[in-house]
Parts: C-alpha cells; structure tokens; sequence
C-alpha cells in the first residue's frame, strides 16, 4: 500500500472529525428548533373506540412500541386524564371535524363533540366562558389558520403568565426575571471589568500581574463555585448583616438574608467580570501604540489621552465584552440556583408600590425553568415540552447576543486595519 | 481598583476560612467525598474520551487541509456550540437522549468503533482533489453520520448483557453530553496552539518535499504538543467543575467504582442539590465547603498544569 494512499485515508479520518463538529453543531439547532416549537403546533384530536364499547376523545401525547398515550379532557385537575392505550384495546380511530378543543385559563384541556356537550363538559370542570382562552375546532383548521393558531400559542407563551402551579402558560416572569438579572448584573460588573482593563492596560508592575493572574483564576472557576461564595458571602454574610442593621423589625423574616435578585446579579457579576476584562483588554491592546504616542505628543495627559482616545476607539471591544458578558450570565443556571431562583415567583421584580423595584425578591429565570419542568414538572408530559419551549427561547436569547458580539468584533478588526500606519 | 483585588481574594479567602473551621468533633464523611470525586472524575474522563480525539482531529484538519474560507466558519460554529446553555444540553440528554441510549448501548459503542474504520477505509479507497477536501467538514456530514448510522445498526444486532445499563442516566449519556459541551474548548485551544507555531517551520518542511501529512505529523504536530496538552487539561477543567449537565444526566446516585454504564454524583451536583438546604455553619455546610474546596483545588492545579504547557509553547515559538 502506498504512503499517498495511507495519508489521505489519514486525512479522511482528520475530516471526519471536523464533519462530527459541524454535524453535532447542526443536529443540535435542528432538534432544538423542532422541539422546541412543536409544543405550540396545533395538533389533531382523535376520536377512538376501545373494545369495551367506550368512545374516548383526546390528543395524542406520547407514542410507545407497546401503547400510546392520550390526553382526555381533564375535568378535574391538570394532568389527571391521561389514559395509556394498547393496540389491541382499540378497534378503531377516527379524525371528526367538528371537535373542539378548550383550554382554560388554568391549563386544563377539555375535548368537546359540539357546542352542547362543550358547555357540559365547562359546567363539569367548573368554569365559566371567561376561563376559556382558546377554543377551536383543530381537525377543521387548514394550514394557514394553524399557522396563524401556532403565531399566536407563541405570542401567548413569551408574554403570559403562567398558570398557578407553572405546569402550563406563559413564561413572562421568567423571561423578565432573566433579563432584569442581566441588566443588573451587568450594571455592576460593566464599570469594574472596564476600569480593570484600562488599569491592566496602563501598568505593567507586580500589582498588575498578581491582578492579572487573579482574573485568570476567576475565568477558571467553575460556575458554581461562584454560586457558593454567592450564598455563603452575600446571602449569608452581607445580606444578614444589612438584616441586622436595617431590617431588624422584620427579623426573623429575612429580607436581604435570603436569596434574591440583588445577590444573584452580584454573583453573576462576579462570573462575567473576567470576560469584560479580558475583552476591553484586547480591544485596548489592539489599537496602534502611534495613535497613543501621537496624543501624548500633543501635550494631552495620560487621563485625558485615556478618556478621549483610547475608550472611544475601544467601543467595540466593551460592546463585545458587554454582549459575551451578558449571553454568559443568561445562560448560567447554577450559581443561580443557590442563590435565590425560584420556581414559581409570579410577581415581577418592579411593580408600582414603592420603591418600584424590589433586588430582595426572588425571581424566576428561564434557564432554571428549563431544569425544573423537565426534572420536577408534576405532569412530565406536559414539563418536557414546555422545558423544550423555555430551552429555545434561552438560545434564542443568548445565540443573537452572541451573534451580535462576534459582528461587533468583526466591525472593530475592520476599523483597526484602517487605523493601521500604511 | 484596591477594591478589586479584594474581590478577586474573595475565592480564596472563604474557601480558606472553610477549611480552617474546627470541625465539632466529628472528622468529615471522607468516604463520600471519595466517592463524590470519582462520580466527578469519571464523567471528565468518559468526556475526555468523546471530545478530546474529535476536537483534536478537527483542529488539525482546520489548521493543514481546511479551505480558508470554511476555517472561519468552523470556528464561528463550535463558538455558537459553546455559547449554548448547558442547561439546554442537559434537557436534551435528560429527556431524549437517555431513553434512546437505553437500548442502544451497543450500538453506540460499534458505532464509535466503526466510523473512523469507514472513515478509513473510504480514504484508502478513493482519490480526493485538495480542493474539494478542503470542504470535507461540509459534504462529510452526510458521510460520518451514514457511518455512525451503520454502526448503531450492526450494534443492534448484537444480544449483549453487559450492554444493558443499571440506569438511563449513566456514565457513558453524561460522557456523550458533556463531550458535546466541551469540544469546542478543546477545538479552539488546539487551534490556538497550531495557529501560534511559526508557518516558516512547516513552509520549509514543504520546501524540502515533505509532504502536508508530514509536515503536520513531523513538525507541527511536536511543536504544538505542549498546546494541544494544555487544550485537555483546559477541557478536563471545564468538564470537572460543570454541573447542570451532570446534575441533569447522571441520575445523581453516589455510587462508587468505575462502571461506565452505572450512575453517578459529582462535587458539582453535591453541591447544587444539597447547599440550598443545608443550614449555613452547620456540619453539614461544613462537609460542602470541604467538597467546594476540592472542586477548587483540582479545577486550579488542572489550569495550572495547562498554563505551564502553554508556557512552554510560547518558549518554543520564540527559541
């Protein structure tokens, strides 16, 4: 056998593994965008006789090798109506067009042969007409009103509440707990990752590298050590200290001394610091010595050379930090975990009463949504799905900062060529 | 700028004042911490065993035979891989994976074995242009995934009783998934590593007739092995101190030994699940300090091990 024969097979297995990434990197979006929606598409209700002469109406949920599974109306509680078929219980499977489908504003699903046995079956679940919030005949849509159907499931979804146990509805508390943590985490970790950028830019001394290492230390940590410092130093240490002082008519209750918005964003703050720090640095160190030189030259001081050249022409670069900053911090579950995320916080973090916003309420994330209707969902065969909606949301969310990161830093290698002395 | 430092102390200074807490009487459950850290140790290595190879393989490829073009955009992808919540990975070994992996350990293990095989053979067999291999990352995929496809097909019909898993949630699904999540850290440090080495070297090597698989095999592939040590160290770190993956795969049962197919718990999980409940200054907020500060203390020597290799390739570049 040749060597020529052998390197290329040697080189077909080295792109193998290169179509592995690209694969992996494509299946994922792929199964992440099917699963993620198909919860929302409207799906058929099937009419089925058994062998003991019941006629059952319902949809189909889950498919086995040996049954499957469908949901019936559920007239007494969420999740309570699942009945398991076998094949040989069933001699037949019908799709009549003039079901309805119901469901209530708590999540329940009823399943009606008309309008008479529709009102029976909400007097049976003791509801009223204003606890419907959709009512359909699904086997009679056609493909642009199930479009239109699935537009609106969505739009119902990112901007609902959700219902009182989070088995179903909406994910707006979450997905606003998500973003007003991020906001405020990178309130606090934005202006410190800068000014440490700046100083680690200017100085070159023993202080400069010890403080150089520690930021690598804290980029190599893993995230959930951040979570313990988090509950043992803010929640435990500070936040039972400003108890103390300030709070003392509330104690025992604690106000600051358990987990919440304010710690959280300071954890993730923590967490995010050394990407703001390393990105400004770069951006930063990227720019021409002559430009800097060539302002000194001119008779401006180090400050001003600092705040009217150097910032301005790194823009980018903090854009970018900021953008990596915050899809790393939205996309962190863990530390949040100990540190005051909830499952069910129905209130949003700023309201009308004063102060008008609340950083010691504990909040919902989107992330933590996902763990917690996949793994502790009373009813799994709504968690899973609901956990796949929730799970492409949050890569909706972080995938377009991201993207929107890598554009700014590609905008900023343009401009510094420019810069470049010809 | 004072007040920095202090923070950035703040790690060491709580995980050292863990330590140094008496403990009442009682010595700490070292057992289950052992245990705890094999949980860990064995999810890294089953990771390792997944991501290292393929990461390592794709840079490589990226670095000597990829299409300019398409070496941005690979890189631009296992970036957007890396952005992906772990969370999200999590659901998806939790709740579709693992079902699936049940049955079909056996095919997934013929399959690991008989795609590179067919991988080979095909490049034996045939002929490739350089210019249309430099796409292969592209219209491979169909290829590898026809591969591993085959693979799991063969496996099936293989009856093994030693392929049948004590849980869906095991060592081999939280190996799979947190692969998944740490090839791009292998992938972009071993590019790194290559992209640094100076292209004179290997433009000589091809100067004096050798070959692109020479050169690479020849020369770059030792100049750049203190940066591809680094690349697993770095991921060995990173898959050590991840939690939701594991906390979400590995069925969280604090088993010992090394069965690849049986459950786990890591420090990581420990820590998630059992914190949250513990009283703070307690004992048992004590035995988790002591079980955060291990994770600390292998994470850091991980890294360090990682930057003295990196040190080290940096000597070289400039000797």
């Amino acid at each position: 056998m040749s060597r020529a024969r052998n390197e290329s097979a040697g080189v077909a297995l080295l792109g193998g593994a290169a179509a592995c990434c690209v694969g992996v990197v494509v299946a994922l979006a792929a199964w992440l965008a099917v699963a993620g929606f198909a919860p929302f598409w409207p799906t058929s209700v099937v009419e089925v006789s058994l062998r003991d002469g019941a006629v059952v109406l319902g949809e189909r949920v889950a498919q086995f090798d040996d049954a499957q599974v469908l949901r019936t109306s559920e007239i007494e509680r969420i999740g309570g109506a699942y009945r398991r078929l076998r094949p040989d219980d069933i001699v037949s499977t019908a799709l009549p067009r003039d079901v309805l489908a119901i469901e209530l504003a708590d999540g329940r699903r009823l399943f009606a042969r008309d309008a008479g046995d529709a009102a029976a079956l909400l007097a049976a679940a003791g509801a009223i007409e204003s606890d419907v919030v959709e009512r359909v005949a699904p086997n009679a849509l056609g493909f642009g009103s199930r479009c239109m159907l699935f537009v609106k499931r969505v739009a119902r979804f990112v901007a609902g509440a959700p219902d009182t146990s989070n088995i179903s509805g909406g994910v707006l508390p979450a997905l606003i707990g998500t973003l007003t943590l991020v906001l405020l985490m990178s309130v606090l970790a934005m202006p410190l990752g800068v000014a440490t950028a700046m100083f680690l830019h200017q100085r070159r001394g023993a202080y400069a590298r010890a403080l150089r290492s520690a930021i690598d230390m804290l980029a190599g940590m893993p995230a959930i050590l951040y979570g313990v410092l988090g509950l043992g130093l803010f929640v435990h240490g500070l936040g039972a200290r400003v108890d103390a002082w300030f709070f003392a008519d509330r104690l025992p209750v604690p106000t600051f001394g358990s987990g919440g918005l304010l710690w959280a964003a300071a954890t993730l703050a923590l967490l995010t610091l050394p990407v703001v720090v390393v990105s400004v640095e770069r951006g930063l160190a990227g720019i021409p010595a002559s430009l800097r030189e060539g302002s000194l030259a001119l008779g401006a001081t180090r400050e001003e050379t600092m705040w009217r050249l150097l910032l301005p022409l790194a823009r980018p670069a903090i854009l970018g930090g900021f953008a990596l900053a915050i899809a790393r911090a939205a996309g962190s579950v863990a530390p949040l975990m100990l540190v005051g995320v909830v499952k069910l916080a129905p209130a949003l973090p700023f309201d009308a009463h004063f102060p008008y916003f609340h950083p010691s309420a504990q909040f919902m994330h989107l992330g933590f949504s996902v763990y917690d209707a996949s793994m502790a969902s009373p009813d799994a065969l709504r968690g899973v799905p609901r956990a796949y909606a929730c799970a492409a949301l949050l890569v909706l969310i972080v995938l377009t900062l991201n993207l929107s990161a890598l554009v700014l830093r590609n905008r900023l290698r343009a401009r510094q060529r420019m810069l470049e002395p010809a | 700028m004072f007040v920095l430092l202090l923070l950035c102390a703040i790690p060491a200074y709580l995980l050292a004042s863990a330590a140094s807490l008496p403990f009442a009487g009682q010595s700490p459950d070292w057992a289950r911490l052992g245990i705890l850290f094999g949980g860990s140790l064995r999810a890294t290595l089953c990771a390792l065993v997944f991501a290292v190879p393929v990461g390592i393989a794709a840079a490589l490829f990226a670095a000597h035979f990829c299409a300019p073009r398409l070496r941005g955009w690979l890189r631009a992808a296992l970036e957007l891989l890396e952005a992906v919540p772990t969370v999200v990975l999590g659901l998806i070994a939790f709740a579709s994976i693992a079902p699936w992996l049940a049955t079909h350990v056996a095919g997934v293990v013929v399959a690991c074995v008989v795609a590179p095989c067919a991988l080979f053979a095909w490049g034996l067999a045939t002929r490739t242009p350089r210019r249309r291999l430099g796409w292969m990352p592209l219209w491979g995929v169909p290829l590898v995934v026809a591969a591993l496809v085959a693979g799991v097909v063969l496996g099936a019909g293989i009856d093994g009783t030693r392929f049948v898993p004590a849980s869906p949630w095991n060592t081999l699904l939280v190996g799979l998934v947190l692969g998944v999540a740490t090839l791009p850290t292998v992938y972009a440090m071993a590019d790194d590593a290559l992209a640094a080495l100076p292209s004179a070297q290997t433009q000589a090597a091809l100067a004096l007739g050798a070959t692109r698989w020479q050169a690479l095999v020849t020369v770059a592939l030792p100049a750049a092995m203190s940066g591809l040590i680094a690349a697993v160290c770095m991921a060995a770190a990173r898959c050590f101190g991840e939690t939701m993956i594991v906390l979400m795969a590995s069925g969280n049962t604090p088993l010992g030994g090394f069965d690849w197919l049986g459950g786990l718990r890591s420090l990581s999980a420990e820590l998630a699940l059992e914190l949250p409940r513990s009283a703070p200054s307690g004992a048992a907020w004590r035995e988790l300090l002591l079980v955060a500060l291990l994770l600390l203390a292998t994470t850091m020597l991980l890294h360090a091990v990682a930057r003295v290799m990196r040190t080290r390739l940096r000597a070289r570049q400039v000797a």
